[in-house]
């Protein structure tokens, strides 16, 4: 053999057979992974960020600037598979650390206290930016991918104005408040790739007219009858990054509100793109995640074998579903976090890094509501009052009676008209103001 | 050399099939235990130039006795229907002898870089989900063993015992009719050995013998390496071998061999693993015999025709002879078909597989 021996990149590991020498691949190293990065200026010494505007680090005072190192991975980004392992590991740890952190800063030696799962700190004394990493129990549950924030912080106000002043619901001075201090934050997130395989049979009803003869009326009549007949069918259905969120910290009704990412924007995981954001991991476990992704995933599936069915009326509904090629991956999704406040009271606001998507906490003008609440119902109701008048007015006008009648018919359709808009209102302004 | 045998015997050989053999000195002239189709004759002139007329170092014994050789060739010769004459328990058994076949033992050391794919087994998780109407969801947690496969190399410096190789040509062969032999029960060779048997001489050189106890030699390797590698699977094993210290054994491997003779006179060989009692040979019935007793029956057929036809003549005069002309015609005709189910069965039977028992 010509070759050297053993090849470059192998290492001598442990052998059970006396006389057999065995040589492994040497496990990847991650560039070492120092428990602490700190961002400075190698021109001015002065603190790093990662710019969104220009991706990557960028030095505020000098100007200095560094492009990530790594490129987009997008959705060719490494999923793991759901190993025994994996999971018994995933539900013991937390990703990176969940005892509160003690941590001096190297530049101005101020302390801080970091809460549980903070990946991120930035000095509040003198700026400087740092991304911690401790040692993961798992090389897969540290995160591995990330979207970057594409949209910048300043350009959060004028979307959150907007948002603010663009419901009829809220009052009017609010339009006038402002929404300030939005912080960017990453947010973990378990990304799940999936194919289900469903066969489904159900009773599907078919209308159908009939022709009968009425001895008593000596006619025939025609009616409508319900025909089931089985049906049966197969559904395979292919799940593509279905995101779930790994925090509980935050509003689940919120964030499913935003959480539509583009997961061809990832790009792996470097310090870089932390520096300077907060950055969280993940609280609620894989497993946990991925039960919540499968019900997600066997709720789509069954509604797909639904719509097989030749109709939508259908009865004894019947399916077995497997769940294949699977698996997960571990990801840091960006997202800008802000309060605002309104009559002194507190509502939160968040922005979607990467789209621009917008949900949050309103305050509702009752008021208004009320207002075209009892709007939406008024007609009706004035209707029928007169229709009841003219009904009672038959009495003495008998032409009146007939009137009377009409309109209460008439009333009474608008009535129940008015009451199912009133009650859409009412519902839609408590879901703006306690989401 | 034949001294060292320790015990009286001579080098013979069958004019018919070429086989040698080494056989006790009274035994020189058998019937030859290979191809039954001539008697063995001692060679003389130049007895010492032949090959391999060393004695063997090992000898499997033979565990079956004649008595159970004997019960298997009683099984065998049973449920023929219309057998030769030939093919029946008491020729079969006068006719048996005990016969060694001998085999290469190699062992070497074996100096190699190896390189291969290793697999482990791990688990993973999936789920199975079923709903219907009435009972909703019902989860169902379901493991898949899958492998994960990495690159491996390695040295290896390894001692092999054993190694099998064939010392016939007609090994593979063998090996198929008889089934395998549990070598480790060997033992030395004792001079008794050959006392009641012929032992063939090899008709392979161990150099011969090398090209197929290398690839032995390369799956045994190979599976050492998984177990080095604490490894589930391996694959892709290649390796490149310097062997040195390569030591030959020759082992002796019992059976008994007698034979019949077929229709055609020809001798068909029945063999009898010595060791696990596995009979190899033709079960086939004789298609002569079988038409023989055709033949009788359609003759008593065409007796039975002559006397219904003579009652029938008979009948013109004493009406009451004419019944018994046509049930006699009707029988003769009936017995005549009949004569037909000897050729069927031993058709049937002849058209099974050959069988081993
Ligand atoms: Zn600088
Ligand atoms: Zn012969």
């Amino acid at each position: 053999m010509t070759q050297p021996f053993p090849p470059p990149g192998f290492i001598r590991v442990e052998s059970a057979i006396p006389g057999i020498v065995v040589y492994a691949p040497a496990p990847e190293e991650d560039e070492a992974q120092p428990a602490i990065v700190e961002f400075k200026c190698p021109q001015c010494q002065a603190t790093t960020a990662y710019s969104v505007v220009d991706g990557g680090l960028r030095c505020a005072h000098c100007g200095y600037y560094e492009p990530p190192a790594r490129a987009i991975v997008g959705k060719g980004a490494q999923g793991f598979e759901f190993t025994v392992e994996t999971l018994s590991i995933a539900s013991q740890a937390h990703g990176w650390g969940e005892t509160r952190q003690e941590l001096q800063c190297q530049n101005c030696n101020a302390r801080a206290t970091l809460p549980p799962g903070r990946l991120t700190h930035t000095c509040p004394f003198c700026g400087s930016n740092r991304v911690l990493q401790q040692a993961a129990p798992q090389d897969a549950l540290r995160p591995r991918f990330l979207i970057p924030f594409k949209i910048e912080a300043n350009a959060c106000r004028p979307i959150a104005e907007n948002w603010l002043s663009s419901s009829w619901m809220t009052p009017k001075s609010l339009k006038q408040s402002t929404v300030a201090g939005f912080m960017g934050i990453y947010l973990p997130y378990w990304t799940f790739d999936t194919v289900t395989l469903a066969e489904w049979k159900a009773e599907v009803g078919h209308q159908e007219t009939r022709r009968r003869y009425n001895s008593a009326t000596k006619s025939w009549e025609s009616h409508t009858v319900t025909v089931w007949r089985w049906e049966s069918g197969r559904v395979r259905k292919f799940f593509d990054d279905l995101l779930v969120s790994g925090t509980a910290k935050l509003s689940r009704v919120l964030l499913t509100q935003l959480q539509n990412y583009d997961t061809h924007a990832l790009v792996a995981y470097e310090p870089q793109y932390l520096a300077g954001f907060l950055a969280q991991a993940y609280d609620v476990p894989l497993e946990k995640a991925w039960e919540e992704g499968r019900e997600a995933m066997r709720a789509a599936t069954r509604k797909a074998c639904r719509d097989q069915a030749s109709t939508s009326q259908i009865r004894n509904f019947s399916m077995a579903l497997d769940f294949s090629e699977e698996s997960w991956r571990y990801v840091l999704a960006p997202l800008y976090l802000a309060v605002y406040r309104y009559n002194g009271q507190p509502y939160q606001v968040m922005i979607n890094g990467q789209t621009g998507a917008i949900a949050g906490q309103r305050p509702v003008d009752w008021n208004k509501v009320w207002l075209a609440v009892g709007a939406s119902v008024a007609p009706g109701a004035l209707l029928s009052l007169i229709g009841l008048l003219g009904i009672v007015l038959g009495a003495l006008l008998p032409p009146t009676l007939a009137v009377g009648m009409v309109l209460l018919a008439l009333g009474v359709v608008l009535l129940i008209a008015g009451g199912v808009i009133a009650f859409n209102i009412i519902n839609k302004a408590r879901r703006m103001g306690d989401a | 050399m034949l001294e060292l045998w320790e015990t009286e015997v001579v080098v013979a050989v069958c004019p018919h099939c070429d086989w040698r053999y080494v056989v006790p000195t009274e035994k020189a002239t058998l019937r030859c235990p290979h191809c039954f189709a001539a008697d063995l004759e001692p060679v003389v002139d130049d007895v010492e130039q032949l090959p391999y007329l060393r004695p063997p170092e090992l000898v499997t014994p033979f565990t079956v006795t004649k008595a159970v050789a004997d019960k298997r060739i009683e099984e065998f010769a049973d449920g023929i229907p219309f057998a030769p004459r030939d093919l029946n328990p008491e020729t079969l058994r006068s006719r048996v002898q005990r016969l060694y076949l001998p085999m290469w033992l190699v062992d070497s050391d074996v100096m190699a870089t190896w390189g291969a794919e290793v697999g482990f087994d791990y688990n993973v998780v999936s789920h199975r989900e079923r709903y219907s109407d009435g009972s909703g969801w019902d989860t169902q947690q379901v493991q898949e063993t899958r492998i994960r496969w990495e690159a491996r190399v390695g040295q290896l410096e390894r001692h092999y015992d054993n190694v099998v190789a064939p010392a016939l040509e007609q090994h593979a062969a063998m090996e198929q009719a008889l089934g395998a032999y549990a070598l480790d029960v060997a033992q030395p060779y004792a001079a008794g050995d050959l006392a009641r048997a012929l032992a063939r001489l090899p008709d392979r050189a161990p150099e011969a013998a090398w090209a197929d106890a290398a690839p032995t030699l390369q799956a045994a390797a190979g599976e050492e390496c998984r177990q080095a590698a604490s490894a589930d699977h391996i694959r892709q094993f290649r390796w490149s071998p310097t062997y040195t210290g390569q030591h030959w054994t020759l082992l002796l491997l019992p059976l008994y061999a007698t034979y019949y003779l077929d229709d055609d006179a020809e001798p068909r060989p029945v063999l009898i693993n010595g060791q696990s009692g596995r009979v190899f040979g033709v079960r086939r019935a004789s298609m002569q015999r079988a038409q023989h007793t055709a033949l009788i029956i359609v003759a008593i057929a065409a007796v039975l025709f002559l006397l219904s036809l003579v009652a029938g003549v008979a009948g013109l005069a004493a009406p009451p002879l004419l019944v018994v002309g046509g049930i006699g015609g009707v029988l003769a005709l009936c017995v005549g078909l009949g004569g037909i189910i000897p050729i069927f069965r031993a058709w049937q039977f002849n058209r099974k597989p050959v069988e081993t028992l």
